[in-house]
């Protein structure tokens, strides 16, 4: 009898590909041995499909044909185990319901990894892999982000953020606001979303309402900070839950723009019609050069910084060193990372099998804590309480 | 054939469905041990449907079809009434499971067979037989009961065997699974939550919910709770005969064993607390083919005397012990101990009180701790132990003092060790209110008097609620020399309160023993 997991990936996002990339990746690592596992792949609208099939990069090149190779199914409880069952599966049909132990979400962007997956999870009661609901969404936001980091005294740099209605209707305060408090060189980002994407560097007043345009066609709310000149791009993985968490080697990436963009960290080497890998193909040093003592102070921060936002299971937090003054800021997380920082936690001894592995044991780990809590009272409280008989005008408790 | 009799006959079979509800209601809160519905019976039977009966017998000898017929449809009237309305009220439902269903379908079918003979053969002798076999089991509806048992009985022993085989084939295909049996006349109910909480900190654990312990109890666990992840099996062990806790380990090979204690308990049954230990131990024996560890109570007197020259770890409060519960203290945050584990010397803090709690801690920690669990993992979960409701609870109460609920506690045995748990906050004024223990017969008038005795001994004040029920612990006050203007006779809680409100501070705690607070604390 094996644990059986079902990956879920894909879904409503700007980063379905990448996602993709990163599932099937984690999918192959996943010890056969000891699990099973169920693909569970989300359309771009919500439905989702399972199948052999789907353990296959290749098949993903033509979409319709591989959707006719698989069988949409649905999940639903039943006698307090999630079972996921085939759409049209027949009475004498081959396709039996099968039970779902554990979710690993591996899904990047807004509407899945932004604790609405882990929401859906939650809402089932199934056992899942990584970030809860309130530290995904704090992790996604990136100005939220921000606050919760500032209100536990850890690093990072000062920010406007305002929203669309507010700059589409007083540009000119906004715009004076920006370049009182932050000054240029700048960075405009949409505060919701990875990957780089709507992310511009802003060199001179000039450039900043098309950024701006920019970022506001991906988010309803934008966030300006300073652009570090003299920088260095620094990222951690850190791997575990608020009880004890390690953090892996450091990387530093390299960037072909100023900024590290959706092309440098997901496209890099399909160009030259090699195969898509992710984030484990992009340019990259590991472990970074960097002086031992502030190795250690990264680490330790992004081990703070995890467990500030209360986070669980494998995160990558990216950092910036601003080489001027040798200062440390924690720019963004994410809670589900490219191929889940795979290729960090290899540089730091620790095999892709095994970390799903310990990804997967948190996930459990995680629900038997929750189970120690009361959620519900079995007494119905309602069972004692009369309504009244028709006509009166409902109930007072 | 009579039109007016088969009329009867139908609507007696529909009324006599309604009637047996309540027979199948009480079967099954029997466990469908016939034996002990029988003992129900015998205890609760009414005349009524013996005089219906008699009745409907005159009319039917008489001829009296139509009659007849208009009588039954009354019955069915006020059987159906009273089925319903006794649904209603009762506290345990019948619970509508599959084997219910299956007694029903079974009752079903016996009145179907009766109609019909009567249809076919008329008004024959054969045909008037059935018709008054009908109406005998329409009335007197427990004669169906034994007959819808027996005739489902062989389908229900298939059943179970299927289930029976069905659990060890899914405990079989768990490879690393790790399967701990407990088993004790006391406390092992307790342990096994304890256990279970404990081991949870570091592996998936299942356990048997509630006080299920009997062979049915644990495969249903087994089949429903059981998931591939599952590391760690806590299973509770019952036994009310020689050879109970053998038939559960036959069925899920237990690779380590506790037992909580051995004690005279199910004597009607085990006859001498001899046989009570050779049950008990079958656990261990079970254990022992597989190499496995033992875990016992070396505080239980019954147990420790019988397991000289044996290997087994024993748990407990006696420093010769393997795992031994030390300096034990007990304060506003609950009790304290010390727990010696591998090299260290680890503190441990719960809400539990009373000696008890303490030894099934120490026993719990003593077998998670040999399975791997960190000691800090045992202190977090040992501090996140919730004591059960009203059984040595610690509350807060007026002007920052501490309450002990003990309101649940009815036996003499379990309110000294309360009153002995009340002693042994040191330093603080110990109060005690009770109205004493009741309904014990002949006995009552000796066990509250000790109580006195033994709350003379550790208290500082003394309450007792009801000007009669306290005689026997005021003189045990006057007989231990108890201060005169310490002891108290009140003739009700809220009197009892206010006594204890002049004394109340932060540095009082009350012993509240053998009745609920709620009543008269707000």
């Amino acid at each position: 009898m094996k644990t059986n997991v079902a990956v879920f990936y894909g879904c409503r996002s700007v980063e379905h590909e990448v996602s993709i990339i990163s599932a099937v990746q984690a999918m192959r690592a996943i010890d056969r041995e000891k699990y099973d596992v169920t693909p569970v792949y989300v359309t771009k609208d919500g439905e989702m499909y399972t199948g052999s099939d789907l353990f296959t990069i290749e098949e993903y090149r033509n979409m319709p044909e591989l959707l006719k190779k698989c069988k949409k199914v649905y999940l639903v409880k039943e006698n307090r185990n999630v079972v996921m069952k085939y759409e049209n599966a027949g009475l004498f049909s081959s396709k039996k319901p099968v039970n779902i132990d554990v979710a690993f979400p591996v899904v990047h962007g807004t509407n899945c990894e932004d604790g609405t997956i882990e929401g859906y999870f939650e809402y089932l009661g199934l056992p899942y892999v990584g970030c809860d609901i309130i530290s995904s969404a704090v992790g996604m936001d990136k100005a939220i982000f921000k606050d919760v980091l500032k209100g536990a005294g850890l690093p990072v740099l000062d920010c406007v953020c305002f929203r669309a209605r507010e700059y589409m209707t007083d540009k000119e305060s906004i715009t004076a606001e920006i370049t009182e408090k932050i000054g240029f060189p700048l960075i405009v980002k949409p505060v919701n979303l990875g990957s780089s994407v709507g992310i511009t560097k802003v060199n001179a007043i000039e450039e900043l309402d098309d950024a701006i345009t920019l970022a506001l066609s991906f988010a309803d709310r934008i966030l300006v900070e300073h652009a570090v000149s003299a920088i260095r791009e620094i990222n951690c993985s850190v791997l575990g839950d608020t009880d004890s968490c390690t953090a892996s080697v450091c990387e530093e990436p390299f960037m072909n723009d100023e900024i590290l963009s959706y092309e440098d960290k997901y496209m890099g080497n399909s160009k030259n019609g090699g195969q898509s890998k992710g984030m484990a193909s992009l340019g990259r040093k590991i472990p970074a050069d960097l002086s031992e003592e502030k190795s250690k102070e990264i680490r330790d921060l992004a081990c703070k910084i995890f467990k500030a936002i209360g986070a669980s299971g494998v995160v990558r937090i990216d950092f910036i060193i601003d080489t001027e003054t040798d200062t440390v800021y924690a720019n963004e997380i994410n809670t589900i990372p490219g191929s889940l920082a795979f290729y960090l936690w290899e540089a730091s001894g620790i095999k892709y099998p095994e970390l799903c592995d310990r990804l997967i044991e948190l996930a459990f780990r995680r629900q038997r804590s929750r189970e120690n809590l009361t959620f519900t009272i079995d007494t119905n409280i309602l069972s004692g309480i009369s309504f009244g008989t028709k006509g009166s005008k409902g109930a007072k408790m | 054939m009579n039109y007016y009799l088969l009329i009867s006959l139908i609507l007696a079979a529909i009324s006599g469905m309604f009637s047996i509800t309540r027979q199948f209601q009480m079967l099954q809160q029997n466990s469908y041990f016939p034996s002990r519905y029988t003992k129900w019976l015998k205890e609760n039977f009414e005349g009524l449907p013996i005089y219906l009966f008699l009745i409907s017998s005159l009319l039917f000898c008489f001829g009296l079809y139509k009659i007849q017929t208009f009588f039954i449809a009354a019955c069915l009237g006020f059987n159906i009434y009273s089925a319903v309305n006794t649904q209603k009220k009762s506290i345990k439902k019948l619970v509508f499971t599959a084997r219910v269903k299956r007694l029903y379908t079974a009752a079903f079918l016996i009145f179907a067979l009766f109609v019909v003979l009567y249809a076919i053969f008329g008004d024959t002798v054969l045909g008037r037989a059935a018709a008054a076999v009908t109406f005998l089991l329409s009335f007197i509806s427990p004669i169906l009961v034994y007959i819808s048992w027996a005739v489902t009985n062989p389908v229900e022993k298939a059943f179970a065997k299927y289930y029976v085989n069905d659990a060890k084939r899914i405990l079989k295909s768990h490879k690393n699974l790790n399967v701990i049996g407990i088993t004790g006349s006391y406390g092992k109910t307790t342990s096994k939550f304890i256990l279970t909480r404990i081991l949870s900190e570091k592996f998936n654990v299942v356990c048997t919910p509630h006080s299920f312990n009997t062979p049915m109890g644990v495969v249903r666990t087994v089949r429903e709770s059981l998931k591939p992840q599952t590391q760690i099996f806590v299973c509770e062990m019952g036994a009310k005969n020689i050879g109970d806790i053998k038939e559960i380990c036959d069925i899920v090979d237990p690779d380590m064993g506790m037992i909580t204690s051995v004690g005279a308990q199910h004597l009607e049954t085990f006859k001498t607390v001899d046989n009570v230990f050779k049950t008990k131990f079958e656990l261990a024996n079970a254990v022992k083919t597989k190499n496995g560890k033992v875990f016992v109570n070396g505080d239980s007197a019954e147990i420790i005397s019988r397991i000289e020259n044996e290997n087994f770890t024993v748990y407990g409060t006696d420093a010769d012990f393997d795992f031994t519960a030390e300096n034990i203290s007990y304060g506003r945050n609950g009790s304290e101990f010390e727990v010696k584990l591998g090299n260290d010397t680890v503190k441990l803090t719960s809400k539990l009180l009373g000696l008890h709690s303490i030894i099934n801690i120490t026993g719990a920690a003593a077998i998670a701790y040999s399975l791997g669990v960190s000691v800090e993992d045992i202190k977090f979960a040992v501090a996140s132990l919730k004591p059960t409701e009203h059984r040595l609870e610690l509350k807060s109460s007026i002007k920052g003092s501490l309450l002990i609920d003990d309101a649940y506690n009815a036996n003499p045995e379990g309110s000294l060790e309360a009153v002995r748990v009340l002693g042994s906050f040191d330093g603080m004024t110990k109060v005690i209110i009770t109205p004493g223990l009741i309904e014990l017969g002949d006995k009552e008038y000796e066990c509250n008097y000790n109580l006195g005795l033994e709350a003379a001994k550790y208290c500082d004040i003394m309450i007792f609620v009801g000007n009669n029920r306290s005689k026997p612990m005021l003189a045990a006050a006057k007989d231990s020399n108890f201060p005169k203007d310490k002891v108290f006779a009140v003739g009700s809680f809220r009197e009892a309160m206010e006594i204890y409100s002049g004394f109340a501070d932060s540095n009082s705690v009350v012993l509240l023993e053998n009745d609920l607070p709620d009543n008269y604390l707000n």
